[in-house]
């Protein structure tokens, strides 16, 4: 009976067709079972798709939070605002102790930068640096040239009803520049034009002067006339002056520009 | 996951085995080819090494046989099968043969692998308790009664 049995079932064969439609199937079903996978090779796709979701995260979080322009503001206190590619407030940095202040007074966080302009010039902590002797310098600082542009119409636009305000717009490098030399923006480009006139004067005598003495002193280095101008134009005209200076990274001829 | 050559070397070495433990279980064409791949499969997914090949055989056997029931048992297969169907593979065999091939699938199923797995593959009764996880001596018994049935329908046959 085993010869027999060993015989009859010795005679029975896999169908070769049956054999090819099964390596179809599983070439079908497991096409990567060309490869190996060991079971911690299986977390890859899991770790690939985290690290995605981790890196959209930080990419838009530093979209966000990265400021594409700055919006310095410059009396005495000197403030600077980071606005964010989407027109964002995203940073309020006080550049001396006034600026701080107001900083803390004012909360403008992730407002429009219009709109947080507005209120940090009407706001009561900002009520005793706008008289009329006082001199308000803000400044747009950029790398696109026309995202400037249109931010320095908008910052005009909010500051037409307010006195002795002094607009224009600048590029990045000259903000870095005025960082690296412990300045706000607004106050270093006004240090570069007393520079010009003045080469003995340092960052450090500037930090402590307010915009309306520096104008005073750049007004009495470059001629009475210019003195008299400035000071007359910033109360009469009631909105001050208004200029662009653009990409000469040195801020001269924004005084040119005045009506 | 087992890359393609080891599958394919797989399904050389045992088609044969798992062509008939089929046929002692399913009665059509259609059933095997779904038992194919369903343990080639498992095959192509299972990662732990074998022993040895003998170790190798005798997974594929117990999953064959496990996959076989399974799909007995499933709700929604077919349960009618024509006659021609169950003979299909028997018919296709020497007159001789052919006899053998009946007489053990005309054994209720309890005894069939038992009876194929000892005559055919070779297996002692402690192996055979292994590859179906059966105690041995229900395995004993089994096969103590399968190959009584076997000689009344072979003629009263002895056994070798």
């Amino acid at each position: 009976m085993h010869d027999k049995i060993r015989a009859a079932f010795g005679e029975i064969h896999a169908e070769e067709d049956l054999k090819a439609q099964t390596r179809a199937y599983l070439a079908r079903q497991a096409p990567g079972h060309r490869r190996r996978i060991s079971g911690r090779m299986r977390l890859v796709p899991a770790l690939a798709c985290f690290l995605l979701v981790l890196l959209a995260g930080w990419g838009g979080y530093h979209t966000y939070f990265t400021p594409s322009a700055i919006i310095s503001i410059d009396v005495n206190p000197s403030l600077e605002l980071g606005v964010n590619r989407f027109d964002k407030v995203v940073s309020v940095e006080g550049y001396n102790e006034d600026g701080a202040a107001l900083a803390t007074a004012v909360d403008v966080k992730y407002m429009d930068y219009a709109q947080a302009l507005v209120r940090i010039l009407d706001s009561d902590a900002f009520a005793p640096y706008t008289s009329e002797q006082a001199s308000v310098s803000i400044a747009v600082f950029g790398s696109d040239e026309q995202k400037s542009s249109e931010m320095l119409s908008q910052v005009e636009a909010c500051t037409a009803g307010y006195t002795n305000t002094h607009c224009y717009a600048d590029t990045m490098e000259v903000a870095s520049a005025a960082h690296a030399a412990g300045l706000s923006c607004g106050k270093y480009r006004a240090y570069l034009e007393l520079h010009e006139l003045d080469p003995s004067v340092t960052p450090a005598d500037i930090q402590g002067m307010t915009m309306r003495e520096i104008r005073d002193r750049i007004a009495a280095l470059s001629g009475s006339s210019d003195a008299v101008q400035t000071q007359g134009t910033g109360v009469s005209a009631g909105n001050g002056h208004h200029g662009r200076g653009m990409g000469n990274g040195r801020g001269k001829g924004h005084h040119a520009q005045e009506p | 996951m087992r890359n393609e050559q080891e599958v394919n070397e797989a399904i050389e070495r045992y088609a044969d085995t798992v062509r008939r433990l089929c046929m002692l279980h399913l009665k059509n064409h259609a059933d095997t080819e779904d038992i194919f791949q369903t343990v080639f499969l498992k095959y192509a997914l299972h990662t732990e090494p074998f022993a040895d090949a003998g170790h190798e055989k005798a997974w594929l056997i117990r999953v064959t046989i496990n996959a076989c029931k399974d799909l007995l048992k499933s709700f929604f297969r077919s349960r009618t099968v024509s006659l021609d169907e169950v003979l299909e593979q028997p018919a296709a065999l020497a007159p001789d043969h052919r006899e053998v091939v009946e007489a053990v699938l005309s054994l209720p199923q309890k005894y069939r692998d038992v009876i194929y797995l000892h005559y055919y593959e070779g297996y002692s009764a402690p192996e055979i308790g292994r590859i179906l996880g059966k105690n041995v001596n229900t395995v004993y018994t089994l096969l103590g009664r399968a190959k009584q049935q076997l000689r009344e329908a072979l003629g009263g046959e002895g056994d070798a």
